[in-house]
């Protein structure tokens, strides 16, 4: 019996890796990592700066709004600290954690987020680099995720590398992966799976010494996500099944 | 003092401008504050071959594709973004060739731009290692001349023909004022040869010279401005409104005759039908 659904299990392990005292950013199409953010400043006892796309600054927005680059994520910033800004803040080496998109990912943790097939001539156009390929490379740590935990998502060969320096981690709805030794290895896995079922789905050998199953949402975690998504909406928008 | 010169004009005369083949560096982010009545005006008028220069594009190119107004897009990442998911014009004029992408990081494009900003040839920009997006470009790496042994990205100047961007307020003169994150916009304005702007509402020149650490372009770099209320629909434009989704869904279908009905549902065109 897990307390996990596919959508809790991601925006809990996304926000089980911001740390206290650094800098968090969340960017572009990325409703779960907002979520984990906004959850990790309800749920975690420590502080924590949390500083996003539409230019704010450890916001107190009045709602949470469907598209995570929406300017109601800087109401009650302090400062709009707006595009320019936070991607030099990155080069310069001073972004602890970002989260960053990607449709595929490779056990080295780099990504494609450019296309299937040839980029010449691509069976499917993906939306393209967007942050990767400066932040991912630059940032301390970069963190994605999947909502789809399948060998056309975490592949031995990438159809393009669009941005490298490897991930630090990656949530899917069934695993968290970590990186060791510029490696992705399994950190732990959805009490529902099994380790058996993590690397039948998995396109990249990993190893998983020390990995098991992921602890049980703590109270603060449950009830925060239960009071940023009230009414189920984002998680029904999200559609995350674990098979 | 008054400068004179009223710098605004209609939709229409301000969309006359940018011939067919322009660049448009196009302010705002996804379905936030882009210039998109310009955008539909542009299509209104049947203009084509054009250039879209943007970080984070989304309905504005895709609309652009839909029309058949675009050949070339330079961008970092393009959706539609809230649950809409990928651009699907877009998406299908890469696929076939219809269009030729020269895809980027953000932060890529903005180098382009500040070289064009800064007035030199190219710009240095970090991280980019490992990824295969320079050997598709032909970006080259310079190492450091100073001797410190970093091997640096520089990326080349990007011109745009034209910055379009939507703002909260503009004076009669050209002043900008932007309300919430100015995007790209401020670097897209310093690295085009000209800067259109749409804006929501006129404000008195006044209210700039009282607040002038507000005004995001000042207006000698400003060629003209339309004033066009809830002109970023069916976007959001802080604070006035928000993305109208309905909206957004609606243009997604894919049957005939959809893109007729968005156009003629647009601010503009029912401001202009006098609906």
């Amino acid at each position: 019996m897990s307390e996990w659904s596919g959508f809790s299990y991601i925006v809990t392990n996304l926000a089980r890796f911001v740390r206290p005292n650094e800098i968090t950013f969340s960017g572009v199409n990325s409703a779960l990592p907002m979520l984990a953010c906004l959850l990790a400043k309800r749920a975690y006892p420590f502080a924590f700066t949390y500083i996003n796309v539409a230019g704010g600054v450890d916001p107190s927005p009045s709602k949470v709004p469907i598209s995570s680059s929406d300017p109601v994520l800087a109401e009650g910033s302090r400062s709009i600290f707006a595009n320019e800004d936070f991607y030099d803040l990155c080069t310069r080496g001073q972004m602890d954690l970002c989260f960053l998109g990607a449709a595929q990912v490779d056990g080295l943790g780099r990504t494609n987020v450019s296309c299937i097939g040839d980029w010449h001539a691509p069976k499917v156009r993906l939306p393209g680099g967007g942050g990767g390929a400066v932040m991912l490379p630059t940032a301390r740590r970069a963190v994605t995720w999947r909502t789809e935990h399948s060998r056309r998502t975490l592949v031995e060969t990438l159809d393009f590398v669009t941005a490298s320096g490897g991930m630090h981690g990656v949530v899917t709805p069934i695993a968290v992966f970590t990186k060791r030794d510029g490696r992705l290895v399994l950190a732990s896995w959805h009490p529902a799976a099994s380790l058996d079922e993590v690397r039948a789905r998995t396109g990249f050998a990993f190893e998983a010494d020390g990995a098991e199953p992921t602890t049980a949402p703590i109270p603060a975690e449950a009830e925060a996500l239960a009071a940023l998504d009230p009414d189920g909406q984002f998680e029904r928008d999200a559609a995350i099944r674990l098979r | 003092m008054s400068l004179g010169t009223s710098k605004i004009v209609p939709l229409e005369e301000l969309a006359a401008r940018v011939a067919d083949g322009s660049s448009l560096a196009l302010g705002g982010s996804f379905l936030h504050r882009g210039p998109f009545a310009l955008v539909r005006e542009l299509i209104r008028q049947g203009r084509k071959d054009l250039e879209v220069i943007k970080q984070s594009p989304g309905y504005d190119i895709d609309i652009l594709c839909r029309a058949g107004a675009l050949s070339r897009a330079r961008a970092g990442i393009v959706a539609m973004e809230g649950n809409f998911g990928l651009a699907p014009w877009y998406r299908r004029a890469v696929e076939t060739g219809r269009i030729r992408l020269e895809e980027h990081a953000c932060a890529s494009l903005t180098a382009g731009l500040r070289a064009a900003a800064f007035g030199v040839p190219f710009m240095p920009c970090g991280g980019i290692h490992g990824s295969d997006l320079p050997a598709l470009n032909g970006w080259k790496t310079v190492e450091d001349p100073y001797g410190g042994g970093e091997t640096v990205y520089v990326i080349p100047r990007i011109t745009p023909d034209f910055a379009v961007i939507q703002a909260n307020e503009v004076s009669e003169e050209g002043d900008v004022r932007v309300y919430g994150t100015s995007h790209w916009d401020r670097i897209m304005t310093r690295s085009a040869k000209r800067v259109l702007v749409v804006a929501e509402r006129v404000a008195s020149s006044a209210s700039f010279r009282d607040q002038p650490e507000l005004t995001l372009v000042p207006h000698f770099l400003v060629e003209a401005v339309s004033i066009v209320p809830n002109g970023a629909w069916p976007g959001s434009c802080w604070p006035h409104y928000e993305v109208d989704y309905l909206a957004v869904e609606a243009y997604m279908e894919d049957a005939a005759g959809v893109l007729r009905a968005h156009l003629d549902a647009a601010p503009e065109a029912r401001e202009a039908a006098h609906v």
